[in-house]
């Protein structure tokens, strides 16, 4: 047991610590309350470890997200092997993934002026959903879109196209997508087989 | 000093139940109210609340776990020699001396090249901080999924905050944000993975 001078922080306002964006006068206002309160420091260490898990996910790839070209420079200092394609509105593309790879990323090109958030639905030519993710934040001006999958959720798909279709998050129901784009997925190869 | 630090290390051996619900400052006044060496079990309870906070302040400042190791039992060492030497006046705030006493070390270690030396020595002969919670909760197959069901905003801000390390301007910028969203969102983001961690380990 020990004296709480000041009120307990939440594990949000803990994790600040971890980050490169805390003032100096909020580092020093966190370790004064740490250093009085264990309750904190247990928050304050799980935070730690949350970030430290996170980057563990990180750097095998095992994420799905849009992403910046500054998380795709990490991938590179890091080792990650990535796997690259890009695609204009409409357009196709032959897409596998080999055994090394780590992730697949796709730079999706499009028109998305006065478009602030889409969703994103991938489906099989069977018309089965595959895959969603709703509300991805679109900066104003972007021509650009970086998709990154898992390697290892690509190497599950069926050997058939995938259409991706973006949506305006604010779209009504009947509206045309904004771009949609057709992986023809070849499936999964193996250096070590050829 | 290493071989000293160590010695800290080992204290808590005696039985400091009877004082975990104790406060710091009777901890300290335990300790320095005791002749030299015999408030063991006191001396190992401060050694087990305030390592891992020095540690945790060392990872922060020293950026290296090795050094944030080394640092907490510099510091504890300091400390637990400077209460039984009677040289702290006021016990009550031996949380405010033990971090002073962290801040002067880690701007030592941060200004000279001896912390190479500590680490070297430590990789012969150290011995980790105790950190008690179980950190296999928080390791990356149980995080994945946790990762996964966030929202997707939520998802790219814990990335680019925690692996890409971007400060929340810049993941503004890249998001379409206001840094004061980001950093509202990482808040919401950070306590939502912990209870899906939490509630995976209850399941």
């Amino acid at each position: 047991m020990t004296t709480r001078p000041s009120p307990c922080l939440s594990i949000g306002e803990l994790s600040d610590y971890w980050t490169t964006d805390i003032s100096l006068d909020e580092i020093e206002h966190i370790e004064a309350h740490v250093f009085e309160c264990s309750a904190c420091t247990q928050l304050l260490a799980d935070a730690d470890l949350l970030r430290r898990g996170i980057g563990d996910v990180a750097r095998t790839g095992g994420f799905q997200a849009f992403v910046t070209d500054s998380l795709l420079n990490q991938f590179a200092r890091d080792g990650v092997r990535v796997r690259t394609y890009a695609m204009d509105a409409g357009g196709s593309v032959q897409c596998a993934v080999w055994d090394d790879d780590d992730v697949l990323v796709t730079r999706l090109r499009a028109d998305f002026s006065g478009v602030t958030a889409i969703d994103a639905v991938l489906r099989l030519e069977t018309g089965e959903e595959w895959g969603r993710t709703s509300d991805v934040p679109v900066p104003a001006g972007s021509h650009e879109l970086i998709m990154a999958l898992p390697a290892e959720f690509v190497r599950r798909a069926p050997e058939v196209p995938i259409r991706l279709s973006l949506r305006s998050t604010s779209a009504s129901p009947g509206d045309a997508p904004l771009a949609e784009y057709t992986f023809d997925h070849r499936g999964a190869l193996s250096r070590r087989s050829r | 000093m290493v071989r000293a630090a160590a010695t800290v290390a080992c204290m808590p051996g005696p039985d400091t139940a009877p004082f975990v619900d104790r406060p710091d400052g009777d901890l300290a006044r335990e300790v320095a109210s005791a002749p030299a060496g015999q408030a063991a079990a006191a001396e190992g309870e401060l050694y087990r609340r305030f390592a891992r906070r020095v540690r945790l302040f060392g990872v922060k400042h020293l950026r290296d776990d090795m050094a944030a190791d080394d640092l907490a039992q510099q510091v504890m060492l300091i400390a637990i020699e400077r209460l039984r030497a009677g040289e702290i006046r006021n016990p009550d705030e031996i949380g405010s001396f033990i971090l002073s006493t962290s801040r002067m070390v880690a701007t030592g270690l941060r200004r000279t090249e001896r912390r190479r030396e500590h680490l070297h020595m430590r990789m012969e002969a150290g011995e980790p901080v105790d950190m008690p919670r179980d950190e296999r909760l928080f390791d990356a197959d149980r995080i994945k999924p946790c990762l996964a069901s966030m929202r997707e905003r939520e998802r790219t801000i814990l990335l680019l905050t925690y692996y890409v390390e971007r400060s929340a301007t810049e993941i503004a910028a890249a998001m379409g944000m206001t840094a004061g969203a980001v950093r509202v969102a990482r808040h919401r983001a950070v306590a939502a993975m912990r209870d899906c961690l939490d509630a995976r380990r209850s399941a």
